[in-house]
């Protein structure tokens, strides 16, 4: 009599009734309880839950520090970057890129060139003026992080195409005109892109999963987690601009051209 | 539904052929035995938590308003006060997830679980998301054990800061915890976990399994694992362990957020029942397990008795 052909009976059965064991068997002399039922029970913790005020009392002194924290100015931008995903470039995704790719070529000098994010990841607008580091948590709102993949001819040709088809994308180290949504006289760090060598690419870890369907970074030849969050690398590179005495003053370069 | 009950448990009984099994199989008979001879478990659990200190702003987002410390610790006191024998576990993904963990490095979310007094935690790969040395910074915050038997920490800061399982005894009864979790290669930064010897989990688990169960005797086995509930490749999972293993009773899952109906109840190698759970992540559910012990006086002959699993507790 296998367990199998009894599961297949109570099958229905399943949820409320279990088989411990089948046969009849002695219970050791060490053992002296026997677990004969289970009760479950999920609770769902909405605001007609009562809250412990002892608890709160805990939390509040960091949650005020916090906040104060939020309103702390980082920097200072020259101007105001918009959110437009309509534009094949925009200084928001320049800036985004540019700051990502002078951060990680800190930890990865061979870097040819960068897609950190989609035109998706990246959420609001940055304002003009004081650069709060509660603007840098709205604009990147996720914990994702930085790697770098080197991928084959054929996924940065994948990956060209991509941002051609979606008519430009946050890149920086790249240049390409895009005509009839492919991308042509690509440029990276400088020089035309060679069909034939593989190219080193900053991403995030959420781009390289596939995120926004971008599919370049499936099988790569080499990947590197950097182990550093892209919002805190953000965060970083305004501040050092700050301590040098610097604005924020992305400009659009023409990277990206459409027809 | 009772009718449905009776009539299944005709067609298993016929097939099982066994007088016996039919006294014991009489699902309300448990209440007749029981008068003062049952001893109550209350498992009380949350994963991926991920520095959710807050309810989730109401900012339009799928989970405005949900989860929040403070409710939670307010629920756990009351059924504190309410039942005799309660354990409070989390399995793992504490820090990650709100501008608390960036600011504090996890510092209050281990203090409000002491708060709340936990009773264990494993680690989930975002517990490393401060290296080695940022988890370890906070530990001297936690009143509460981390386990963890397939990370080797002898090789790094984290020697001896945690420990394989832990033994709790409830009015007699011994459950035995253990913790497992996830390949760190290629989901953590290397720097982040660094000399830390990753130990394949069903191997691992099935030896701690069997050292508390059979060497240690306790009398239920509880992992806390952070390997994720399933995949539709076969790499290793809440599924792949519980189908893999002897010994487990209950594994207490996280890392793939994943909400679940009801409890799933899996067959072991040693065709007993191992029961997963996971209560999606931030603290939005907390799961209760309440397990029913019966009392034995010395060395007895046992008929097969059944464990009986209801989706609703008791009074």
């Amino acid at each position: 009599m296998g367990f199998e052909i009894i599961m297949q009976y109570i099958q229905p059965l399943r949820k409320y009734l279990a088989l411990a064991a089948i046969p009849f068997f002695l219970i050791s002399c060490g053992s002296h309880y026997k677990l004969v039922k289970s009760n479950r029970a999920e609770y769902k913790m909405n605001n007609e839950r009562a809250v412990d005020s002892t608890l709160i009392k805990t939390y509040l002194p960091y949650k005020i520090k916090m906040e104060q924290e939020m309103n702390t100015v980082i920097g200072h931008s020259d101007v105001l970057m918009s959110k437009n995903d309509k534009v094949p470039e925009n200084l928001l995704r320049n800036f985004f890129s540019d700051a990502l790719l002078h951060e990680a070529l800190k930890y990865d000098p061979a870097i040819d060139f960068a897609m950190p994010s989609t035109n998706g990841g990246i959420r609001v607008d940055i304002p003009k003026g004081e650069v709060k580091m509660s603007n840098i948590f709205e604009v990147m709102p996720f914990e994702n992080e930085m790697v770098i993949f080197t991928l084959s001819p054929s996924d940065v040709q994948n990956l060209l195409n991509f941002i051609a088809r979606t008519g430009g994308q946050p890149v920086a180290g790249l240049r390409m005109k895009i005509v009839n949504d492919q991308p042509t006289d690509v440029m990276i760090n400088g020089k035309p892109l060679d069909p034939a060598r593989n190219y080193k690419v900053l991403t995030s870890d959420y781009v390289a999963e596939g995120g926004d369907n971008v599919q370049s970074f499936k099988k790569p030849i080499e990947k590197k987690i950097v182990g550093v969050r892209m919002r805190d690398a953000l965060v970083t590179y305004i501040k050092e601009n700050e301590a040098a005495g610097k604005t924020i003053n992305p400009k659009l370069d023409g990277r990206i051209t459409k027809d | 539904m009772e009718e449905l009950l009776k009539i299944n448990r005709r067609n298993f009984l016929k097939t099982g052929g066994m007088a016996a099994a039919a006294v014991a199989l009489n699902l309300n008979a448990f209440d007749a035995i029981a008068a003062g001879d049952l001893v109550k478990l209350t498992i009380l659990h949350t994963n991926d938590v991920h520095s959710r200190i807050e309810p989730f702003p109401m900012d339009g987002s799928k989970y405005q308003g949900l989860g929040g410390t403070a409710r939670r610790s307010a629920l756990v006191n009351a059924i504190r006060a309410k039942e005799e024998n309660v354990l409070l576990f989390d399995a793992g993904d504490i820090f990650q997830g709100t501008p608390y963990f960036n600011k504090y490095g996890g510092e209050l979310e281990i203090k409000l679980m002491s708060e709340m007094k936990y009773d264990a935690a494993t680690m989930g790969n975002h517990d490393f998301d401060n290296g080695l040395e940022g988890f370890y910074k906070q530990l001297p915050h936690a009143s509460f054990p981390v386990l963890c038997s397939n990370y080797d920490f002898s090789n790094t800061l984290l020697n001896k800061s945690t420990q394989p399982y832990k033994i709790f005894k409830k009015q007699g009864i011994k459950i035995g915890v253990f913790g497992i979790g996830i390949k760190l290669k290629g989901l953590v930064a290397d720097r982040n976990y660094a000399e830390t010897q990753f130990l394949d989990p069903v191997e691992t688990a099935n030896k701690m399994a069997s050292l508390l169960k059979n060497d240690l005797q306790c009398d239920l086995v509880i992992c806390l694992s952070h390997l994720g509930y399933r995949y539709d490749s076969n790499r290793d999972s809440d599924q792949v362990l519980a189908r893999n293993t002897r010994n487990i009773d209950l594994i207490i899952g996280g890392h793939t957020h994943t909400f679940m109906d009801q409890p799933e109840d899996i067959q072991n190698l040693d065709g007993k029942i191992t029961t997963i759970n996971q209560v999606g992540f931030a603290g939005i559910n907390l799961g209760r397990l309440d397990y029913y012990f019966e009392r034995y006086k010395g060395k007895r002959i046992q008929t097969a008795a059944p464990y009986t699993i209801s989706d609703h507790l008791d009074g």
